[in-house]
This record gives structure tokens, C-alpha cells and sequence, in this order.
């Protein structure tokens, strides 16, 4: 198994490197917006990651609900933690790209603000999960987790509901979107490379759970022989 | 900011958030290895 997670973070990391020089390099300068287009390569797929581990997150903190096993929980801990780091990514490179494009860095649209929103539920729900105490703080953060995901396909359909100052959907948008092949093919191969730092991620985040949880039982069982003795 | 700029500073801000957070998970791995010998030497 480790030999196995040591393969697939030297491949990710290959894989981020190429994916870098695709963004930078390989594909061509955008006519309108010059280079600053090239923020789309690092914006768009960490969006994709902070909503796939939503997702995940969603999906663990039901399966929480109906087993109470701790392996769900950790899931659900893990994911929603990855998804903050990508989701404050994308909220920090939004700006930087708007700032030059629009002539100001933030706007109150629809797609800015569901996203803003989106990141102060699961910041939220990290902050719930740290301080509350009790038995009744995972149930409690895997129910926040299931009414938080409501938001996802919100921030998603945004664009296509509203008039907003972000752009309209530059893929599955109708006739008038698409990329060019060049372009293309540099954002599916940092999709990939975001997709796998991602995964990698959430992976080492759930087996630090698991361990932490594991010494956390422990600690309890040897206060308890303590006490008893 | 000119867009070659305003493109550099987002590149780097994503790897420092990435690689901040790569050192908090490697900071409370050491933090639960340390536990763990302190475990096994208490038991």
C-alpha cells in the first residue's frame, strides 16, 4: 500500500509539472485578455477539485448517518478540508484575474457571491468539527455537510440562471462555447493533475484521521484502566 | 497590474496555499507519530 501512495504522488507530481508547462507554454495566448488568461488553467480546475470533494464530502456524511461508522466521518473530514483549500484558490486567483480583465477585483454577481458563500458553509463546517464537543459533533457536522452541498450545483448553474459579470460557461454553455483544441488540451491535462493533487490530499488527510482517531481511543483506554486500577 | 503580473502572483499564491497546507498535514503527522511513541511508552 505504501508503495502504492509513493507511486501516485511521484506520478501527480509529474504530472503537475507538464501540466504547468502545457498552461504556460504550450498553449496559445488568448486574443482578448493576453496572458492573464492562462489564470484559467489554475482557476477552473481547482473549482472542479473543491466541488468533487463536496461531492465526497456529501456522500460520506450521508452514509455517516446511516452506519456511524468512523471511517465515513473521516471521509467527510478529510474532503471537506481539501475542499476549502481549492475553494480559497479559487476565490484568491478569481480576483487576481478579475482585477486586470473587469478593472475591479470583486463584484457581488451571482456566481462570486454562491461561491463566497459556499466557502464560508464548509469553513463553517470545519470550524463546528474543531470546537464543538461531544458526542453529537459528527452527526451534527454530517448533517451541516448534507444541506452545505445544496450550494454546489447552485454556485455551478449560476452563470446559466443569471446575468453576472463572470463569464458565461466556457464548456457544455450551448453553441457559442468551447475551447480551442490547443487550449483544451492544456486544461484537460491540468484537470487531471489538479484531479490527482486532490485526491492525493484527501487521501493523507483520511489516513491522518483514522490514525488520530485511533490514538484518540487509546488515550481514553488507558485513562479508563487508570481509573479502574 | 498588468495581466503578466496579475499571472505570475496567482501562480504562486496557488502553490503557497497548496504547499502551506501540504506542511500543516506533514506538521500534525509528526504531531500524532510523536503521540503514539508516548503511548507505547506509557503502556
Amino acid at each position: 500500500m505504501k508503495s502504492i501512495s509513493i507511486a501516485f504522488i511521484i506520478f501527480t507530481l509529474a504530472l503537475l509539472s507538464f501540466s504547468t508547462y502545457q498552461a504556460l507554454v504550450v498553449a496559445p495566448t488568448e486574443a482578448t485578455m493576453g496572458e492573464v488568461q492562462r489564470i484559467f488553467y489554475y482557476h477552473v480546475p481547482s473549482a472542479w477539485v473543491a466541488g468533487l470533494c463536496f461531492f465526497v464530502n456529501f456522500l460520506a456524511s450521508i452514509t455517516y448517518l446511516i452506519n456511524r461508522k468512523p471511517n465515513a466521518d473521516a471521509m467527510a473530514a478529510a474532503s471537506a478540508e481539501v475542499g476549502v483549500v481549492f475553494c480559497t484558490i479559487v476565490l484568491i486567483t478569481g480576483p487576481i484575474w478579475a482585477r486586470p480583465v473587469w478593472g475591479i477585483w470583486w463584484t457581488w454577481d451571482a456566481r462570486l457571491t454562491t461561491t463566497l458563500v459556499l466557502w464560508l458553509i464548509y469553513v463553517s463546517y470545519l470550524v463546528l468539527r474543531r470546537f464543538a464537543a461531544g458526542s453529537q459533533t459528527q452527526v451534527l457536522s454530517a448533517v451541516l455537510g448534507i444541506f452545505g452541498f445544496v450550494d454546489v450545483p447552485i454556485v455551478y448553474m449560476s452563470i446559466r440562471w443569471f446575468r453576472t459579470q463572470h463569464p458565461s460557461p466556457v464548456m457544455g454553455g450551448g453553441e457559442s462555447s468551447g475551447l480551442a483544441p490547443a487550449m483544451l488540451q492544456a486544461f484537460l491535462w491540468n484537470l487531471l493533475a489538479f484531479t490527482c493533487l486532490g485526491v492525493a490530499f484527501v487521501m493523507a488527510r483520511y489516513h491522518l484521521q483514522k490514525v488520530e482517531n485511533q490514538v484518540e481511543s487509546e488515550h481514553a483506554q488507558l485513562a479508563l484502566q487508570g481509573g479502574t486500577r | 497590474m498588468t495581466g503578466a503580473v496579475a499571472l505570475k502572483v496567482a501562480y504562486v499564491v496557488t502553490w503557497v496555499v497548496q504547499l502551506l497546507y501540504l506542511r500543516y498535514l506533514l506538521g500534525r503527522y509528526r504531531r500524532v507519530r510523536g503521540e503514539i511513541k508516548d503511548l507505547k511508552r506509557s503502556s
